[in-house]
């Protein structure tokens, strides 16, 4: 008994080296296994439910396969719900309810739909398929069933434009702030730093009116400029950048400056290049901030469907569409995918790339 | 066309113009060059600015764009704030604002006490009663945070297998936009969602397991196995019982006193208080290491024997029919709360988690393998050298946090909407109500309550490094 115990509780290493599984790790698997649940339970049922019919959905059936009651189109009677009769003889046929639901429920059978009869409400039992409701995704996007108001490619165009554009923007000014900051001895250095460092300090959230007076005297205001320009100088990317290109050794800039180029030249064939692990960092944070941006968007785009980003359509979306929750569901997996294929794509860097050189 | 385009133009044909006649006067380019030129073309004024001041003015012309846009979108809007706060009418332009001076404010504090905010006028119910909601959750969430992204850090830092990819699951919801989480959640958390199937379903199964025969026997012996158990490994070394198990032990009689619930028999309420207050008592005799401590152990055996042989225990598991909750809109209870907490914990821990793991394993590997030689315990290990080693990064966390939990909105926005009633009305939220959604914008109101917020915060990330000073230098 005892040498089975220890056999079960072995965690690897040789014979004289390996341990018994200790409180810790029992805590700490289970710990991790209430992770699960609480983290990718909530998504994969979302996902599970938006592959759902809407009658499943209206339902509220918690089964985790799309399966729902099968709707047929009768002839002079119109969309009704298939249910099986099991007659006494234990033969089955498809019927649909021709009446209300009493004890004796008066069906007919969908082949013959004016031969009603009343029969034994046990006898009838819901006849239901398994299919997977695509409709749910290509109404809204292909604009059918009346589904017009859901402008995807509008909305995906001006995501990945503001994302992409704002972080282009970002990367170049604050790298080209950091280059300064780190390479360069000049008059009012620290008078920058310490104004970088005071930007950290104000929250976006108390500048919020009257960012909206300045952005408006600019004239950006309900154009996608305003929701990319006022944060494109970010305060923790510049020292994330700067941090890391104070690591680079000043002999290559003097070496290049030997050979005449330029200061630019300088910047962006050799620093730029080298800083490229902290770049993709940034690059990253950029992404997920900029998709995933929502209060300012909200200020300054909701007056003009053309303009909205996903995250804006879909909460217009949610909001005009309260019952249509089959579609809510399946474009908040849409929208959910680029973000979800691009973390599993780099998860291993992002994971690393923050945890080392961000914010330390 | 406005002001601004007619200059964003001209500003656009001198740099791509000039640009190009003063790079191709300098420089020859092949066909394969172009990026290279393009590039050369973005940079130009840098250039420029080194060709006529020499290197010197080259790191200020590095510097210019990005404080350009500090200047114009973070700096004058904090200083505009002041301005448009002293100003009053719905006029979007700055010089058509007529001057009021404090009266905004003073409508803020127009309040018989401003800790009810419902004695204030209304532009200072609406600011209080965000302020006091936003300051509840901040004193709630931040703590909440901060442990449970110690906890997955402590956890994920450990020699556990696909280490990464656990780390990947906890950061995952960092990733996701705050309405894709709203609708997660709203659809978990339906009146008829899955949240209310599960726990329906497991109480109809207790219900249903206990009013089975034998129920009362099986449960009695298996408690009776684990109390006999518990009892022996505090019992096992020295003269004074072992505290963790003890404390264990202390739980588990705490449990069986509220369910046998003794008091009953005198028509009194509250054996669970009782129990603990029991229990706690013998836990701290046995922490005091009190000579008695093994004899009132042995009591508390024999009574937690006779406790157990009086419970129903069909009756105690009996839950009944379990009735569905709505839990985001039943008002006057603290459900929309909690789960806005709960939402803003899982939504935003990855990422204070991957900070901490950072600090983690920053800790020289021998302080451990010294402590592993004196036979440390873990609590020992834990207080004695991972605490105050991960505390410096623990205090930017803490920050960071709070900054964070201060601004909520997106997450309140969409899940309750403030709901209900006031409950979880939030200050940002008030803020964005005021100024941009209400049928008269009042920006003055809007911009008084972001100063006296922006003041609110700068108190707290002040008094937190103040506080945190010492650790922070360690």
């Amino acid at each position: 008994m005892g040498r089975v115990t220890t056999f079960l509780t072995r965690t690897n290493g040789g014979t004289d080296s390996a341990q018994k599984i200790g409180v810790t790790d029992v805590l700490a698997y289970s710990y991790l296994l209430l992770g699960v649940l609480i983290i990718l339970v909530p998504v994969f049922w979302t996902f599970f439910s938006s592959l759902k019919p809407e009658r499943a959905i209206d339902n509220f059936d918690t089964r985790l396969l799309p399966i729902a009651q099968i709707e047929a189109d009768i002839e002079g009677v119109g969309t009704k719900t298939v249910w099986e009769y099991t007659a006494e003889d234990g033969t089955v046929t498809d019927v649909y309810k021709a009446g209300p639901t009493r004890r004796e429920t008066d069906v007919a059978p969908i082949n013959d739909p004016t031969n009603i009869e009343a029969v034994d409400r046990d006898r009838l039992a819901p006849s239901e398929e398994m299919r997977v409701a695509t409709e749910n995704y290509l109404d809204p996007i292909l604009k059918r069933n009346g589904q017009t108001n859901f402008q995807f490619g509008t909305y995906l165009f001006n995501s990945v434009f503001i994302t992409v554009a704002a972080t282009l923007i970002t990367l170049l000014i604050n790298a080209m702030a950091a280059f300064a900051l780190s390479k360069y001895r000049f008059k009012g250095r620290l008078t920058f730093t310490l104004l970088i460092v005071a930007t950290l300090l104000i929250p976006s959230s108390i500048i919020l009116v009257s960012l909206f007076f300045v952005v408006w005297t600019f004239g950006i205001f309900g154009s996608l400029w305003g929701v990319i320009i006022p944060a494109a100088a970010t305060p923790t990317g510049v020292f994330l950048l700067r941090q890391y290109m104070l690591t680079i050794p000043d002999e290559l800039l003097e070496a290049a400056r030997m050979d005449a180029a330029s200061e630019w030249r300088i910047f962006w064939r050799i620093v730029l290049p080298l800083s490229l692990p902290a770049l993709s960092v940034l690059a990253i944070l950029s992404v997920i901030w900029r998709w995933n941006d929502f209060l300012w968007p909200l200020i300054v785009l909701i007056s003009d469907p053309a303009k909205h980003t996903i995250q804006l359509g879909l909460t217009q979306y949610a909001g005009e569409f309260d019952q249509d929750f089959h579609y809510i569901l399946a474009m908040t997996v849409v929208s959910l995918i680029p973000i979800t294929l691009v973390f599993i794509w780099l998860q291993r860097f992002i994971t690393t790339g923050i945890a080392t050189t961000g914010l330390k | 066309m406005t002001l601004a385009g007619i200059l964003l133009l001209v500003i656009g044909v001198l740099w791509i113009g000039g640009g190009t006649l003063w790079l191709l006067a300098r420089r020859r380019y092949k066909i394969y060059q172009i990026p290279s030129f393009a590039m050369d073309l973005i940079g130009f004024p840098v250039e420029i600015a080194q060709s006529i001041w020499g290197r010197g003015a080259v790191p200020y012309a590095f510097l210019l764009p990005n404080m350009l846009i500090f200047g114009c979108f973070t700096f004058s809007p904090m200083i505009l704030n002041f301005f448009v706060s002293m100003t009053d009418g719905t006029s979007i332009s700055l010089f058509d604002r007529p001057w009021i001076g404090f009266a905004k404010y003073t409508e803020i504090f127009d309040c018989e006490s401003i800790f009810v905010p419902k004695s204030c006028s209304n532009a200072g119910f609406n600011f209080w009663t965000g302020m006091f909601n936003t300051l509840w959750f901040v004193a709630i969430q931040v703590p909440i945070l901060c442990a449970v992204a110690l906890i997955t850090a402590l956890v994920v830092n450990k020699n556990i297998k696909g280490r990464g990819l656990w780390r990947a699951m906890f950061f995952y919801p960092v990733m996701l936009s705050p309405v894709v989480i709203a609708n997660i959640w709203n659809w978990v958390l339906h009146r008829k969602g899955v949240l209310n199937e599960a726990i329906g379903g497991a109480s109809d199964t207790m219900t249903g397991l206990a009013g089975m025969a034998g129920f009362d026997m099986v449960m009695t012996i298996l408690l009776a196995v684990v109390l006999m158990f518990v009892s022996e490994r505090a019992l096992r070394f020295g003269k004074i019982p072992a505290l963790p198990w003890t404390a264990l032990f202390g739980a588990l009689f705490a449990m069986l006193f509220a369910w046998a619930n003794p008091l009953s028999l005198l028509e009194l309420p509250g054996s669970f208080w009782v129990g603990v207050a029991l229990a706690s008592v013998l836990c701290w005799m046995v922490s005091v290491q009190h000579p008695f401590a093994r004899h009132l152990f042995f009591v508390f055996c024999a009574a937690a024997a006779l406790l157990l042989l009086s419970i129903q225990f069909d009756a105690v598991f009996d839950f009944g029919r379990y009735s569905p909750v709505n839990w985001l809109v039943t008002p006057n209870t603290n459900w929309p709360f909690f789960w806005l907490v709960f939402v803003f914990t899982w939504s935003h821990m990855g990422f204070y988690m991957l900070i901490l793991l950072a600090g983690l394993q920053a800790i020289p590997s021998d302080l451990y393998e010294a402590a592993k030689m004196d036979a440390t315990s873990a609590p020992r290990t834990f207080y004695r050298i991972t605490l105050p080693l991960v505390m410096p990064t623990l205090t930017v966390v803490v920050v960071l946090s709070l900054i964070r939990s201060f601004q909520i909105f997106d997450e309140v926005y969409l899940l309750t909407g403030g709901g209900p009633g006031r409950d979880t009305y939030m200050i940002v939220q008030n803020f964005y109500e005021v100024a941009f959604t209400n049928s008269v914008p009042d920006y003055g109101q809007a911009a008084a309550g972001s100063v006296l917020m922006a003041v609110v915060i700068a108190v707290f990330t002040f008094f937190q490094l103040w506080i945190t000073r010492r650790q922070s230098e360690f």
